[in-house]
């Protein structure tokens, strides 16, 4: 389980866009790691087709090269056999070859003297274009001072150390001074950068498995071959003979830099030289719920290699998965990371292990260790999606005897088999994973079946399943026909017939299909994990009041959709419970959103009406009742509220009666909670209610406002001590002026308060169910709609509308009420027991507001005349109390000042009935259009128009 | 270890009970299990990654109970994963740490989510571990019980070693009193014990007492029909009412859902 704002950062997920994806398919860092190249450029990429010729190499390959602000890739036409990925400052020289007319190629000779020819088959102009803009992003790489760090750069990598200097020069011969120079440093002290470059802990603590046997010399030999004429780490060239290397399993001492290269992680590595020793030494000493869970898992991560048993193993790891978690605190630290971190540094250095780690989580599994385990789920749905396609009997068998797949393949794909096979194994098949994708993980995972499928269908629960493949694990290494008389072919080992399998029998599993199949499930697993995670959260919850289960569960979809719309979601704490849970707190700002979507009267929901569509436009209302309702129901003084805070908040005020009412209201408004409210809190009450008010229609509520104000003034005034004088005494700032009870009265007193808070006021907050709005359900058509009906779209239908409207003169815009309920307008049954003499005098009138202007008028007058620091309290907020200022108040003393004439006001009145009954017409017509506009508004499901909204945050399309 | 042939062979001798540790990280809840499953422990500290999976045999009366034990991962974020170790189960056994009184929070919600998520019948035993840490020390703690600890320690928490390394005023270390735990166990029906891994006090008692109160005939008269069929058959048969074939494939799905 997980936070409500970890869970609501996975409808934010986009598909990667086709550039994205390109730049993963040649292994590049994402595009923020290039803006700086491309401000300067004021390019992104530019792509030409091709021909690849490599200096002493026979093929030559058709295909596409494409120029990044930082790389110049190339893939072969079939994107299978041959494609490269170089970085722009390992690019020495470019030259155009003079050849026979017509032909367009180019020269690149990289640092190392390697030289690639690329012949520019496109038109022209074109190549002419493409020439140019490589010429600039090299002037952009030189004016970054990349090419300098190169030297540095290099001496850390071991491919170095093993190219034969002689031969190296002697690829060089045409090559300039400076070149040459660069090698030198190298030359004279072999074994001085023999020493420098970068390994793991197995050059200390030996690696796993025989060398011997592993035949690594000849391995070595091979790929240093490989690197002198196809290049090597930041320059390799991937031919189809790198691909057949990999796969007989790397040689232990050039894995972890040939991990890096394939795994593109060493471009950032050299992007960001000495950031892996910042961050530990900006964040040393710190300590983290992940730092904490760190430590419990250092000493169970292979405890069976030597180096974990020592001081320094521990040591290094703890620093790789701590820096990390820092890192990426998003992440933070997953178990099974441990493993896996512990796996890498047998063969890298600290430094290396963290950028791949970075990719891993990153790009090639994404979402595997997050707090939801997202991706780990969404792959496990996706394999078994294969299994049921490649292998249905197996699926079938499965089925019936109730036997999950994800009890065995979860881990397997986690640790990436580290955890599962014997580590010689499960480290060649790290190798094909770095080289090949994570589609390596399902090839593998289904030829394992596929071998196995005979004892598979004898299975018959999840425990004879793990039996299975355990036996079958430790079998790796054994003959695959044991029996055979051929002794080569009693040499195949099963992990041997494994590969094959999986790359023979499984090609069809590709990257697309991959990533295809991802999107397929991505909406489905969301939804499953919100579920989730929202039945935990009612589970867990101490007390859920008087709500049912079923209300609790829409306060949580309302806060998490809340969490989801939220202007700035990074705000939400994500803090750990008394119990050492992490738990989501909301702040102010998410929890204006959530109280929006509850009550009636925190949002701002206008009617627009333009002669095509009826719409309901709501925003987010800002009021200080919202803030003190946010701190009234912050019982732990956190500045945070929790999904506990909010029932139990909303508990308190949506079940009241009457009286509790009453009192919730005043409590509210009692800041230091003396059971009495001072002069001020009485105005910030009265404004309070003025806010709930603001969009009712008719005078009725203005006016017991008024009248609310007058009696509280009164009996204020009238409690306080008096002295000999006349005058009422000076109110100090803090001193209480009104009781609970007094305010009660007041209350009371006013027919329309009374009904407010009788009924009104707890309606006022509604618990509906939110739209079902899922993200959409994906596939091409949901991708493509989504794309095309953004929220911003809509926006400018919407504007389009309204502009026609208003040309036709049939644009309106009301604002809706929040409380939408015909105000009583007979007149008022007095309350004798707090009438005043003048509100007695003036119960004659037979019209409310007429009433309530002459009390007013009298009693502000009177209190005008007693109190003149009241009268200029109300009267002219400017001059008064620095720490607020009444505004509304202001407006509606004004207006019921203003207002004197009776008749007008009765006209007015019958007038305002009329209207209110239009109004609740109106409301109902209103209701159905929305509903209809809901159902066919632009097209737009629920679930679309959630994606679409989360398009309109997206950063613009590069 | 006792393979899949073994398990269908002796099928009607043997009991196969499905039981699934649930607790926050950190309890020893590994620990548990390796102390009850010691004799059959190859020395691999398997690092749990979703669930470690171990079996063991007890011995009840004239019967033979083979554990199928599931020892779950205890960070939060595995959680969304811990329905597909539970589904099924006939038995749990939820593990908190006497000095930590949240871990009896995390616990409590563990069982009420197994109450309500799980197969309803299950037999949940709530266990407060690391007990060796608040009684007072020891004459009781043999060199024997120590040296047979040392393959915990691997496993052991940091806190757990340097605790009980200075153990003063071990009560003092003590946050969630018996008799609190006690009442709690009682009243949501659970059965309750204090343990420890490292001394293996209560260890046995607890698999013991949960075999006891696992209703192993109904699991017997469920699965004698489908000679062979065990374990999962049983459970299956305990929540279906026996009928096993396609019943168990449409109930798969709605479970899914759960991870």
């Amino acid at each position: 389980m997980s936070t409500t704002s970890a869970i609501s950062q996975l409808r934010a997920h986009k598909e990667a866009s086709k550039d994205e994806l390109i730049r993963h398919f040649f292994s590049l860092p994402n595009e923020s790691a290039d803006v700086k190249a491309i401000t300067l450029l004021g390019f992104d990429s530019m792509e030409i087709n091709a021909v690849l010729t490599l200096q002493d190499q026979e093929d030559s390959f058709a295909g596409r090269l494409y120029l990044f602000p930082q790389y110049l890739c190339f893939a072969s036409l079939d994107r299978k056999s041959v494609k490269f990925t170089v970085p722009l400052y390992t690019i020495r020289r470019v030259e155009r070859l003079k050849s026979r007319a017509g032909i367009f190629a180019l020269s690149l000779v990289v640092w190392h003297g390697m030289s690639i020819i690329v012949q520019l088959t496109s038109l022209r102009h074109t190549a002419d274009l493409f020439c140019n803009q490589l010429r600039e992003a090299l002037k952009v790489q030189l004016q970054l001072g990349r090419m300098k760090t190169l030297k540095v750069f290099v001496k850390t990598l071991y491919s170095e150390v093993i190219i034969p200097p002689s031969s190296t020069q002697a690829d060089k011969e045409r090559e300039d001074g400076s070149l040459i120079k660069l090698e030198d440093g190298g030359d004279d002290n072999a074994t001085a950068s023999t020493e420098e470059y970068l390994g793991g802990l197995g050059l200390t603590f030996k690696f796993p498995g025989d060398a011997k046997k592993l035949r690594e010399a000849s391995k070595v030999k091979l790929w240093a071959e490989y690197f002198r004429s196809h290049g090597r780490h930041l320059t390799l060239l991937r031919y189809p003979k790198c691909t057949r290397l990999v796969q007989v399993g790397l040689p232990n001492r050039l894995r972890g830099e040939l991990w890096e290269t394939l795994s593109g992680s060493i471009y950032l590595r050299f992007a960001n030289p000495g950031l892996y020793v910042r961050i530990l030494k900006e964040n040393e000493g710190k300590s983290t719920m992940s730092t904490e869970e760190i430590e419990k898992d250092l000493n169970r991560s292979l405890p069976e290699y030597s180096a974990y048993q020592s001081e320094k193993g521990i040591d290094t790891l703890r620093r790789v998965l701590t820096a990390y978690s820092w890192k990426n605190p998003e992440v933070g630290y997953c178990q099974a990371m441990n493993i896996l971190v512990a796996a890498i540094l047998i063969y890298m250095s600290e430094e290396q292990a963290f950028w791949l780690l970075e990719v891993l989580c990153d790009r090639l599994v994404p979402g595997y260790y997050s707090p939801s385990m997202y991706g780990t789920l969404l792959d496990q749905r996706v394999f078994e999606a294969l299994v049921q396609r490649c292998l249905p009997i197996i699926h079938d068998h499965f089925q019936e005897v109730d036997v999950q797949l994800s009890v065995a393949s979860l881990p397997w794909f986690l640790s990436l088999f580290i955890n599962s096979m014997p580590m010689i194994f499960a480290f060649r098949v790290v190798d094909c994973f770095f080289a090949m994708g994570p589609k390596v993980l399902f090839q593998v995972g289904l030829a394992i079946l596929k071998i196995n499928g005979e004892k598979l269908l004898q299975i018959q629960d999840d425990g004879g399943f793990i039996h299975l493949m355990r036996e079958y694990f430790a079998s790796l290494g054994d003959s695959a026909h044991p029996y055979s008389n051929d002794p080569r072919v009693r040499a195949i080992t099963n992990f041997q017939e494994l590969l094959l399998i999986s790359f023979r029998e499984f090609s069809i599993i590709t990257d697309e299909l991959i990533a295809s199949e991802r999107r397929r499930f991505r909406s489905q697993i969301i939804s499953e994990i919100e579920a989730f995670s929202k039945r935990a959260a009612v589970r867990n919850l101490k007390t859920m009041g008087r709500f049912t289960k079923d209300r609790t569960g829409l306060i949580y979809d309302v806060l998490f959709k809340a969490v989801c719309d939220a202007p700035q979601p990074s705000l939400e704490h994500e803090s750990l419970d008394a119990n050492g849970r992490p738990e989501t707190r909301i702040g102010l700002q998410t929890f204006k959103v959530f109280l929006s979507n509850v009550a009636t009267w925190a949002r701002d929901e206008t009617i627009v009406s333009n002669g095509f569509q009826e719409r309901y436009d709501r925003r987010v209302a800002d009021h200080d009742l919202i803030n003190r309702l946010f701190y009234f129901w912050d019982t732990q003084d956190r500045g945070t509220l929790t999904f506990q805070d909010l029932v139990t908040g909303l508990d308190g005020v949506m079940f009241n009666d009457l009286m509790a009412n009453i009192e919730w209201f005043f409590t509210l408004h009692d800041k230091d909670k003396d059971g009495s409210i001072t002069k001020d809190e009485v105005l910030q009450l009265s404004e309070s209610l003025l806010f709930i008010f603001r969009y009712e229609i008719g005078d009725g509520y203005l006016a017991s406002v008024g009248r609310f104000l007058t009696n509280a003034f009164e009996f204020g005034d009238a409690l306080l001590p008096h002295g000999d004088d006349e005058k009422v005494p000076e109110v100090a700032p803090n001193q209480p002026y009104l009781t609970l009870a007094t305010f009660r009265m007041v209350v009371l007193a006013d027919e329309v308060l009374e009904s407010f808070f009788e009924t009104d006021f707890s309606a006022s907050f509604k618990l509906e169910p939110i739209p079902d709005d899922q993200p959409a359900t994906g596939g091409f058509l949901g991708d493509l709609i989504s794309n095309i009906v953004t929220e911003d779209s809509k926006n400018i239908f919407n504007k389009l509308a309204d502009g026609i409207g208003k040309t036709m003169g049939k644009h309106k815009v009301n604002y809706r009420p929040s409380i939408g309920k015909t105000v009583p307008l007979q007149e008022p049954k007095m309350r004798e027991s707090i009438v005043s003499p003048s509100m007695r005098k003036a119960s004659s009138s037979s019209n409310v507001s007429q009433l309530s202007a002459s009390t007013s008028t009298t009693a502000l007058g009177d209190s005008a005349s007693l109190s003149p620091e009241l009268s200029t309290l109300s009267l002219n907020p400017a001059v008064t109390s620095p720490a607020y200022s009444f505004p509304l108040v202001q407006a509606v003393t004004a207006a019921i000042m203003e207002r004197t004439t009776f008749a007008i006001d009765e006209a007015k009145d019958e007038e305002g009935e009329e209207d209110e009954e239009d109004v609740d017409l109106e409301d109902g017509l209103l209701e159905e259009v929305d509903a209809f506009l809901e159902a066919h508004d632009s097209g737009l499901t629920g679930a679309e128009a959630e994606a679409a909204k989360d398009l309109l945050h997206a950063p613009p399309m590069k | 270890m006792a393979d899949a042939n073994d398990a269908s062979g002796s099928a009607d001798k043997h009991v196969q009970v499905k039981l699934v540790l649930l607790g926050e990280a950190a309890v020893g809840k590994s620990s548990v299990v390796m102390r009850f499953v010691n004799n059959e422990f190859q020395a691999n500290k398997e690092p749990t990654i979703g669930a470690a999976f171990l079996t063991q045999k007890c011995r009840l009366e004239d019967r033979v109970l083979r554990y199928e034990i599931w020892d779950t991962a205890g960070q939060e974020r595995f959680h969304s994963l811990a329905p597909m170790y539970y589904r099924n189960a006939q038995a749990a056994v939820v593990v908190y740490d006497v000095t930590k009184a949240a871990s009896l929070e995390k616990a409590k919600s563990w069982v009420k989510e197994l109450q309500r998520q799980a197969n309803p019948n299950i037999v949940i035993a709530l266990a407060g571990n690391k007990v060796d840490l608040v009684t007072p020390a020891p004459a009781a703690e043999t060199s024997f019980a120590e040296s047979e600890d040392e393959p915990d320690d691997a496993t052991a928490t940091p806190g757990e070693i340097s605790a009980s390394a200075g153990s003063h005023g071990p009560e003092s270390l003590r946050q969630v009193p018996k008799d609190e735990a006690q009442a709690y166990a009682t009243e949501a029906g659970l059965l309750f014990f204090e343990t420890s891994a490292k001394t293996g006090e209560g260890v046995v008692e607890i698999f013991t007492e949960i075999a006891k109160k696992i209703p192993i005939e109904y699991i017997l008269s469920s699965t004698r029909g489908a000679a062979g069929r065990n374990g999962a058959g049983g459970a299956r048969g305990t929540a279906a009412g026996g009928d096993v074939n396609l019943d168990g494939a449409g109930k798969k799905a709605g479970d899914a859902c759960n991870c």
